[in-house]
Order: structure tokens, then C-alpha cells, then sequence
């Protein structure tokens, strides 16, 4: 009888000891997470690169010739899609002014944007691949792996509607994005490596960092409704549509 | 000193939540699930008190506006995902316009002022298998059916949310109560199917 109840006994230290070491064996970075302002860096040795409008900086340049006549002739209020309360993207929001939930599950993380209307929610599905041909979507299709305490993350399938800044900067389906994910400052910020690869809208990558702090368990992220005044909503939603309706109109 | 080796070890299984963590689709009223399971009750039928609804141009659903749990969690075919951290379970709907994205919050109560937002201030807890959801907080704006019903800022809902059938569904049941708006509580009853497809981009263009 005594040998069943050792063996027992045993495991439940190796048990024990394994679930304290971590049997999860990746950090959880659950919370709510705010894009982190200068101040909050100050002495940490992190800074936002290009931080603000400046981003359009490090794309601009970058832009292949017909991809920087269409930036020119963009209208940066009636072809917003986020002007009327639509999609915008993944490029913009959280690099911008994200503030998000980070929702650690066991087969994916979950990202909610505060901006739910404009930046949405990505998931990043762990250990898994991407489909074979995912169907274009605003956010694309994210897959994540851990390596050491560092995530890493490749999303494709991203249609070509939103922008990939401020500057109107487009980008095409081929759109690639990588970032490299880590806790740092002994968990304080989430700091995101961003790297944006676009072959045909882009003549090199750019790569930038992102620092986000993560916030008390007792803040919360305040509900956000876009649309919250429904007659603007219309005359903005009335003027793209107009604007649709031409283009096609030309096109054909 | 055994018994409490087993003890740590088997707590969790014993203190463990029914794991409701997936994508879910409400099913139609038309379908019997095993033990005669079925959706009950419509708020198309609910009771005003006042017997006010609002004019069909206004309604929240047509401006891509939130339209509020109890109108959505009814509504057939409404997809959403449910994300269970420690301290609160994220809802999240496809049709995001619509249904934006609800925490359920675990280790508060509501707070004494609560400034009225479009989904409310939502609080649960766990009763045995059940999670029970209580709602206030609601601002007047949106609609507790599709034919204009309104509510006050009184409104109340409370959730009872389990799972059935070995986790392949599961029963949502709801309890409208605003004294100055109904005239008395109103429940309806929807099944969710458990879906292994993931939740895809659902754009809001007028309405639809």
C-alpha cells in the first residue's frame, strides 16, 4: 500500500515543483496596455523610435513611385475608412495611440483595441501556420511562436485598404509585417519591434520599436463607440460613398 | 502531510470553472438540441410600460451603432468569442459594430457611480457551473428589440451562462429589469454551438 501513495508522493512535488517553476514555460503578459509616453520611458533606456507623425518619415521614402502618387492623391478625410467609423487597420492605431487588452489564451493571444471600431481585434495563433490563401482582412492573419521569452509574430493576408500610417502611405496585399514581442523593464512595458515588408509597395523594409506600459490591475479600458453621433456619422458615410461611387464610375 | 500533498494537487480540479473559452454561434429557433433544449422566448415580446418605441430610422442597428447585449445575444446567428483571463471573461463579437466587446469583470462589484455607456458595467461570478453576468449602467440609446422598444438608464440585465451537453453548447438565459420602462421582468433563453472555425472580419456598411 505504501508504494503506490510514495509514487504518488513524488509526483506531487515534481508536480508542485513544475507548476511553481512553470510548466507554462512562456511569460503571461495579460493586461492592459497603454502606448507609453515619454515620460514613462525617462531613464528606463527605451525610446519610442520615430515617435508620432514622425513614423511617416521612415515609410515615406521608402515608397515605390506609384505607391507615393497614390499617397499624393488621397484625400486624408474622405478616403479614411476611420473618418467613418470603419476599419483603418493594424499600422495605425497601435502604433500611434494603442491602448489594448492583451488576453493570453491557451492556443492564442487576443488584442483588443480600445478604438474598437477603427483598429479592431487581432489574434495571433500560437503554434499554428498561416492558411494557405487567407482571405484579405483588415488585420490580417497573425501566427505567433515563442522563443524564450520572446514572441514572434508573422501576419499576412492583409487586404489593401488601410493605410500604413497617418501619411496615407498604402500598401498592397503583400503586405508583410514581423514583430519580435518582449516584456522589459522587469515587466513594466511590452516593447514591439516592428518590421514592415511590402514588395510591391515598398522599395526596402522599415523597422521600428514600440513601447507600451502595461497598467495597474485596477485600471480599466473605457468603452469607445465611434459612432456615437449618428448624423455626422451619415454625412461622412454619404461623401465616401459618393466618392466610391465615382471611382468606380472612372474605372470603368 | 500526504493529504495535504493531495489536497494542492487535485485543488484545482476540484475549485476548477467549467472552461467555456471558444467561438459560440446562437443556434435557430427552429432547432430541438438533445433533452428538448431549445431557444425560449423573443424580446419581440416584451411588455412596456409606457408602450413607447422609438421611430424605425433611428434604430441603433441601421447607424452601425452598439445595439446592446439583449438585442444582440437574441438576434440568430450572432457569433462571439469568449476569453476567460483571471480577472475578468472578455466577450467578443464578430459583428464588432454592433456588439462591440464586453469584459465581464470578477474580483469587483459595481463601482458606487457608474458614468452610462452603451453596453453597461458588467460584473460576474461563478455558481457552480454557472456564470452569472449583472449589468447596469446603460445609457437610453439603444433598443431592447427590433421594433424600437426602449429602456431607461434603470435597466438591468442579469446573465446565467453554463454549459450544456458536454461543452458543445452553451445556454445563454437572460432577465431584463427597468422599473421605469417595463412592465415587468422579461427572460428569453438561446443556445450557443461550440464552433472550431475562428471569428473573421465583419464590417458594419450601413447597417447591415
Amino acid at each position: 500500500m505504501e508504494t503506490p501513495v510514495r509514487v504518488l508522493h513524488s509526483l506531487g512535488i515534481v508536480l508542485l515543483l513544475g507548476s511553481a517553476c512553470g510548466f507554462a514555460q512562456h511569460p503571461d503578459w495579460t493586461g492592459y496596455y497603454t502606448l507609453a509616453t515619454g515620460r514613462e520611458l525617462a531613464g528606463t533606456g527605451f525610446k519610442q523610435d520615430s515617435p508620432g507623425e514622425q513614423l511617416n518619415n521612415l515609410i515615406i521614402p521608402r515608397l515605390q513611385p506609384w505607391a507615393k502618387a497614390r499617397m499624393e492623391a488621397t484625400d486624408g478625410i474622405a478616403d479614411d475608412t476611420g473618418q467613418v467609423c470603419l476599419p483603418d487597420g493594424i499600422f495605425r492605431y497601435p502604433s500611434m495611440a494603442g491602448r489594448f487588452l492583451w488576453l493570453q489564451e491557451r492556443d492564442r493571444i487576443i488584442m483588443a483595441f480600445q478604438s474598437i471600431n477603427t483598429a479592431g481585434v487581432r489574434r495571433i495563433f500560437l503554434n499554428s501556420s498561416h492558411p494557405k490563401d487567407p482571405i484579405p482582412s483588415w488585420n490580417g492573419h497573425s501566427v505567433g511562436r515563442w522563443e524564450r521569452d520572446t514572441l514572434l509574430v508573422d501576419t499576412i493576408g492583409f487586404n489593401d485598404k488601410s493605410w500604413l500610417f497617418g501619411g496615407m502611405e498604402p500598401h498592397t496585399e503583400e503586405a508583410h509585417l514581423i514583430e519580435r514581442m518582449r516584456g522589459v523593464g522587469n515587466g513594466a512595458f511590452l516593447e514591439i519591434n516592428i518590421t514592415v515588408e511590402d514588395r510591391h509597395a515598398l522599395t526596402s523594409a522599415y523597422t521600428y520599436n514600440r513601447y507600451y506600459k502595461r497598467q495597474p490591475a485596477t485600471a480599466e479600458m473605457a468603452e469607445d463607440v465611434c459612432n456615437e453621433d449618428p448624423e455626422t456619422w451619415k454625412q461622412y458615410r454619404d461623401a465616401a460613398l459618393k466618392k466610391e461611387v465615382q471611382r468606380s464610375h472612372e474605372v470603368k | 502531510m500526504r493529504v495535504f500533498v493531495l489536497a494542492i494537487l487535485f485543488a484545482p480540479l476540484i475549485m476548477a470553472q467549467p472552461d467555456i473559452e471558444g467561438v459560440y454561434q446562437s443556434i435557430s429557433d427552429k432547432i430541438t438540441l438533445p433533452g428538448g433544449l431549445k431557444n425560449a422566448g423573443s424580446p419581440a415580446s416584451i411588455e412596456l410600460r409606457l408602450g413607447t418605441t422609438r421611430a424605425s430610422s433611428k434604430d441603433p442597428w441601421k447607424m452601425c451603432q452598439p445595439v446592446g447585449p439583449f438585442r444582440m445575444m437574441a438576434a440568430e446567428r450572432t457569433k462571439i468569442e469568449l476569453a476567460p483571463v483571471e480577472t475578468m471573461i472578455v466577450m467578443l463579437f464578430e459583428d464588432l459594430s454592433h456588439g462591440m466587446m464586453r469584459p465581464i469583470y470578477l474580483k469587483r462589484g459595481h463601482p458606487a457611480k457608474l458614468e452610462p455607456t452603451w453596453l453597461g458595467d458588467s460584473v460576474g461570478r461563478w455558481e457552480a457551473e454557472t456564470l452569472v453576468v449583472d449589468t447596469i449602467g446603460f445609457n437610453d440609446q439603444t433598443w431592447l428589440n427590433d421594433a424600437g422598444a426602449q429602456h431607461s438608464d434603470a435597466l438591468r440585465l442579469v446573465e446565467r451562462i453554463r454549459p450544456v451537453l458536454g461543452g458543445q453548447y452553451l445556454e445563454y438565459k437572460v432577465t431584463a429589469e427597468d422599473p421605469k420602462a417595463l412592465a415587468k421582468p422579461y427572460t428569453y433563453t438561446r443556445y450557443y454551438k461550440k464552433l472550431d472555425s475562428e471569428i473573421m472580419d465583419d464590417v458594419c456598411q450601413d447597417g447591415e
